[in-house]
């Protein structure tokens, strides 16, 4: 009985997932509002009554001066589907810090965007709001990137 | 040739005023292409059109009617002349109908959203309907645009986008509705920009049709239908006899001469990996090209790996079941044997999945 149990409980935290943020190219989306978008994500592991609380700011460096951008969060005809449009200027180098919180649980992302497009390769991904500490090291790794 | 066997005639003012449905507009089309005694029906139809649409409607002078009662006999074959005034009405009804239904036709001709699109020449000297043109002009069902090697227009399409045409392009205008935007390009290229909801925006080829699922992309093909279609935003869809090849941005796909659309790759994949896909298809999804595809496949390359699976036969299809299981994770509810199977709806579950790593 006991061992049955052990492995039930096992079982369900194996496939307990975390809360966390997947991102993906537009066409990801299936919904053609966010064609232009520059990346869509959505949450995975919220088993909250509530959707995900999320929020997004633009973090950027031009001309060695950084720079904060306040993001919409847009939700597609999806539910749980959410894109960000680039409201940040095209120069210098930029990413986008994603927060979000499910019931207690905490999930961030710093997504790279470039001039082609969001960077998938250097996204980093937490289970917590990214510390500015990580922003910065993300964005000087941009910068040497760039500079290269 | 059955082609000339059956002539459009009947069906020319109807294709002239986008009123076909597709796939008869298309035959209509072809046949046009060559059938030079259509082409001039095609040329006196559209001139009588032409020329009712250019007449104003007058009201008739009151001494009309006094002219012709009294051009009437005054003995009537049968015993209208009972009663005179029935026969007043008659007529005034029939006018009025007469004049109504005129209306109607220049109302659904003229003034009808989307009934014509605006073409502006960028460089050199286009030709519509063997005519070159200078400046801006409106262009509707039915017309050839053609461009020589030092020619290109861009082409509003409505509300709904703007498609550029590149040198040495050949086309028409098929459809021009608010509810269906076609066109078909017999070579050359285009870039279209469309910015309406999908499946509004179709562009015919000989090798298959592109249907726009909201995006942007550049589409060149010749006579025989060897393309290629490269897409830099949204999706679109090139069909052709029941074959589809869904091609996200960043991606492109050839199509083939009397083979339809090819499998699509991501621009971004290695050259061993396009070689393979190249070669594969041109073997006609078999032999050893594919060792070399599954060899260098990358996650993202499931796009490709998920059009190979109903191209191939079944054991080829189990190989690629397992390499795609071994780049991304099939997802809960994902049957092996359905995938194997070609389920539609498990294939496509997959497919919106496997979007999150495209």
């Amino acid at each position: 009985m006991r061992f049955g149990m052990f492995v039930l409980l096992s079982a369900a935290l194996a496939m307990a997932q975390d809360f966390a943020f997947q991102v993906a190219s537009p066409v990801a989306s299936q919904d053609f509002h966010f064609k232009a978008a520059a990346f869509v994500f959505r949450t995975t592991g919220c088993s909250s009554a509530e959707a995900p609380k999320i929020s997004a700011t633009a973090e950027g460096i031009i001309s060695n001066q950084r720079q904060s951008v306040p993001l919409k969060v847009v939700e597609g005809s999806k539910p749980g589907v959410y894109a960000v449009f680039q409201s940040w200027p095209r120069d210098g180098q930029w990413l986008v810090d994603l927060t979000g919180t499910c019931g207690p649980a905490t999930a961030g992302a710093l997504i790279p965007v470039e001039r082609n497009g969001f960077n998938r390769n250097s996204a980093k991904f937490f289970s917590h709001r990214p510390t500015n500490n990580e922003i910065e090291g993300s964005l000087t790794e941009l910068a040497q990137k760039g500079n290269k | 040739m059955r082609m000339f066997s059956k002539h459009v005639s009947s069906l020319l003012a109807a294709y002239i005023d986008g009123q076909l449905r597709a796939r008869e507009a298309r035959r209509v089309t072809l046949h046009l292409e060559h059938c030079e005694h259509c082409r001039r029906e095609r040329e006196l139809v559209e001139s009588g059109m032409s020329a009712v649409e250019h007449l104003s409607l007058v009201h008739a002078p009151d001494a009309i009617w006094t002219a012709i009662e009294a051009a009437l006999p005054s003995r009537p074959l049968w015993q209208t002349q009972r009663n005179p005034a029935w026969r007043f009405v008659f007529a005034t009804l029939v006018f009025i109908l007469l004049a109504g239904a005129g209306f109607w036709v220049f109302e659904q001709r003229i003034h009808r959203p989307g009934m014509a699109w605006e073409l502006r020449p960028i460089q050199g000297t286009p030709v519509v309907n063997a005519k070159p043109v200078h400046g801006a002009v409106r262009v509707g069902a039915g017309e050839w645009i053609e461009t020589n090697s030092s020619a290109s227009v861009t082409v509003k399409l409505g509300e709904i986008g703007v498609v550029d045409i590149g040198p040495n392009t050949r086309l028409t205008l098929v459809t021009a509705r608010p509810s269906e935007n076609r066109l078909a390009l017999v070579r050359g290229q285009i870039h279209a920009k469309i910015s309406a909801p999908p499946k509004l925006f179709f562009v015919d080829t000989a090798s298959g049709t592109a249907v726009d699922l909201g995006c942007e992309y550049s589409l060149h093909t010749d006579e025989e239908g060897s393309g290629q279609l490269d897409v830099t935003q949204g999706w679109v869809a090139f069909q052709w006899k029941g074959q589809e090849s869904l091609v996200p941005a960043g991606a492109s796909c050839l199509t083939l001469p009397k083979a339809g659309p090819g499998v699509p790759y991501f621009d971004d994949a290695s050259g061993t990996f396009k070689r393979g896909v190249y070669n594969f298809a041109a073997a006609k999804f078999e032999g050893p090209w594919l060792e070399v595809i599954l060899g260098d496949a990358r996650v993202r390359d499931t796009l490709t790996l998920w059009h190979l699976l109903p191209r191939v036969g079944v054991r080829d299809r189990e190989r690629i079941y397992s390499r795609m299981a071994a780049l991304a994770p099939v997802p809960a509810g994902i049957s092996r044997a359905k995938v194997l199977r070609l389920d539609p709806e498990t294939l496509k579950r997959w497919k919106d999945e496997l979007a999150w790593v495209w």
